[in-house]
């Protein structure tokens, strides 16, 4: 490792979490608004959340009785962490120089994911309370559901760029998320294909919710069931860091399904010189919006919450059978003897 | 962007900024309030009710996964029963398994 690369890294670190700090509160400020106008209420203001840290940040940390101590208040550390680190390997335009889109692939990621909810699994345990351990263990069985259908999107797409790729750039990293984000799979594909990830946009779309522990699958806090499941006994700084951690998750996965599915950036279709960057930067930030607004936002608004039954059948039998046609597609799209379709579409390009 | 590599991950540069996000991390925990009482509010949490005992409240690590049982209980079902414990079974389990692969595959290069 040479100096350049472990400045950038501890530069891009620094940088890299206070960013996502900064616009998962901000989304999360929005997401809440967006939800208490839907249901004819004014809602809090957009900077809220902010208020909301400064105010956990003033009250006690509790240590229950009974609580493993070191693993209660390492938790939310690593939830944080894990959630932020994401950042570093997701391409977000306007960032690249300081990004390791390059050091680290979507594999990387998604473990990353799985990381920051067995923080949260590891913190509901420490706590030693009934509430946590029941939300505990709701949110083990919800992350072993999702995993499987977001593991086939992830593959259906890399497989299918992989394919597409000529000899000579087989061997780079098609698993990182920057080559991915190159060749957009919307874009490389015939008719059947397209409808194939259009089917695999549809299931990460809902795994999402359950990734980011939302209604309908937030059945690992269940407010009015279990008091807020796995955090129920966590207060003031702890607790603080869970919520930061929660919207910096919330944005890492709406800028994951925009890096896989829409990495087009307005500077491309736009003659804007110098303002190019700023732009596809500002352009990034209204898809991850989008993706928010229809994942989390509108689904939260007009849904209630399933049974821990449900979220399994849901994902571990819909999803993954859904996900599984997608793939499907993918796999026959473009193949002489298996795509039935066989029709390029205006934008293909192959 | 930082210098290409073909590797799938570094997890030297991972460590790195793990620990630089962590330490960021416990700057941000470190102005929070630090002092609490104890006593009442460090019981844990139960709606008001009384805690019943550690033993009547622990999760076994067979009922975690209690959830994706319930829900794919009829997989399950099946597969205990297929689970009989005599070798004569399993043996002729893997004989139709076996001769339907066989089928598919030989079906499968026919029609490829």
């Amino acid at each position: 490792m040479n100096g350049e690369l472990l400045f950038l890294t501890v530069l891009g670190g620094i940088f890299i979490s206070l960013f996502g700090i900064f616009f998962g509160l901000l989304f999360k400020g929005i997401d809440r608004k967006i939800v208490a106008r839907m249901q004819m209420r004014v809602g809090p203001p957009i900077r809220q959340p902010f208020l909301d840290v400064v105010k956990l940040m003033n009250k006690e940390t509790v240590l229950p009785e009974n609580a493993v101590p070191w693993m209660y208040h390492l938790a939310p550390i690593v939830c944080l962490v894990s959630s932020a680190i994401l950042l570093l390997y997701i391409p977000i335009p306007g960032l690249e120089a300081i990004q390791l889109s390059m050091h680290g692939d979507v594999i990387l990621v998604l473990y990353l994911f799985i990381l920051s909810a067995l923080a949260m699994v590891a913190g509901g345990f420490a706590s030693a309370s009934p509430f946590a351990t029941v939300g505990a263990q709701r949110e083990m069985v919800t992350m072993m559901s999702y995993e499987f259908p977001l593991a086939v999107v992830i593959i259906g797409i890399v497989w299918k760029l992989w394919n597409l790729s000529t000899p000579t750039t087989k061997n780079t990293a098609f698993f990182t998320l920057s080559f991915l984000s190159s060749k957009p799979i919307l874009s490389h594909t015939y008719l059947l294909g397209f409808i194939g990830a259009l089917i695999l946009l549809f299931a990460l779309i809902v795994v999402i919710p359950g990734e980011v522990a939302k209604i309908p699958f937030d059945v690992a806090e269940a407010e009015t069931e279990i008091a807020h499941g796995l955090l129920v006994e966590y207060s003031g700084r702890n607790l603080a860091l869970f919520y930061l951690a929660d919207g910096v998750r919330m944005f890492a996965m709406a800028s994951l399904v925009v890096a896989l599915f829409f990495p087009y950036n307005i500077s491309k279709y736009i003659a804007l010189g110098n303002f190019a960057v700023v732009a596809d930067f500002l352009f990034f930030l209204f898809k991850v919006f989008l993706v928010m607004l229809f994942s989390i936002t509108l689904v939260r608004a007009g849904m209630a919450r399933l049974r821990i039954t449900q979220v399994v059948s849901v994902y571990w039998i819909t999803i993954t059978l859904i996900a599984l046609i997608g793939l499907v597609l993918l796999i026959w799209d473009g193949d002489p003897k298996l795509d039935i379709l066989n029709i390029p579409l205006p934008w293909t390009e192959v | 962007m930082i210098e290409s590599v073909e590797i799938y991950w570094n997890p030297l540069v991972w460590l790195i900024a793990f620990i630089v996000i962590a330490i960021v991390a416990y700057i941000i925990r470190a102005f929070g309030k630090k002092e609490h009482k104890k006593g009442e509010q460090a019981k844990p949490f139960l709606s008001g009710v009384e805690e019943p005992s550690k033993e009547a409240v622990h999760v076994r690590g067979g009922n975690v996964y209690w959830g994706f049982v319930e829900a794919l209980k009829g997989y399950y079902g099946a597969m205990k029963k297929m689970h009989s414990g005599r070798v004569n079974d399993y043996v002729a389990w893997f004989v139709v398994i076996a001769s339907i692969l066989f089928v598919v595959l030989f079906a499968l290069e026919a029609i490829l």
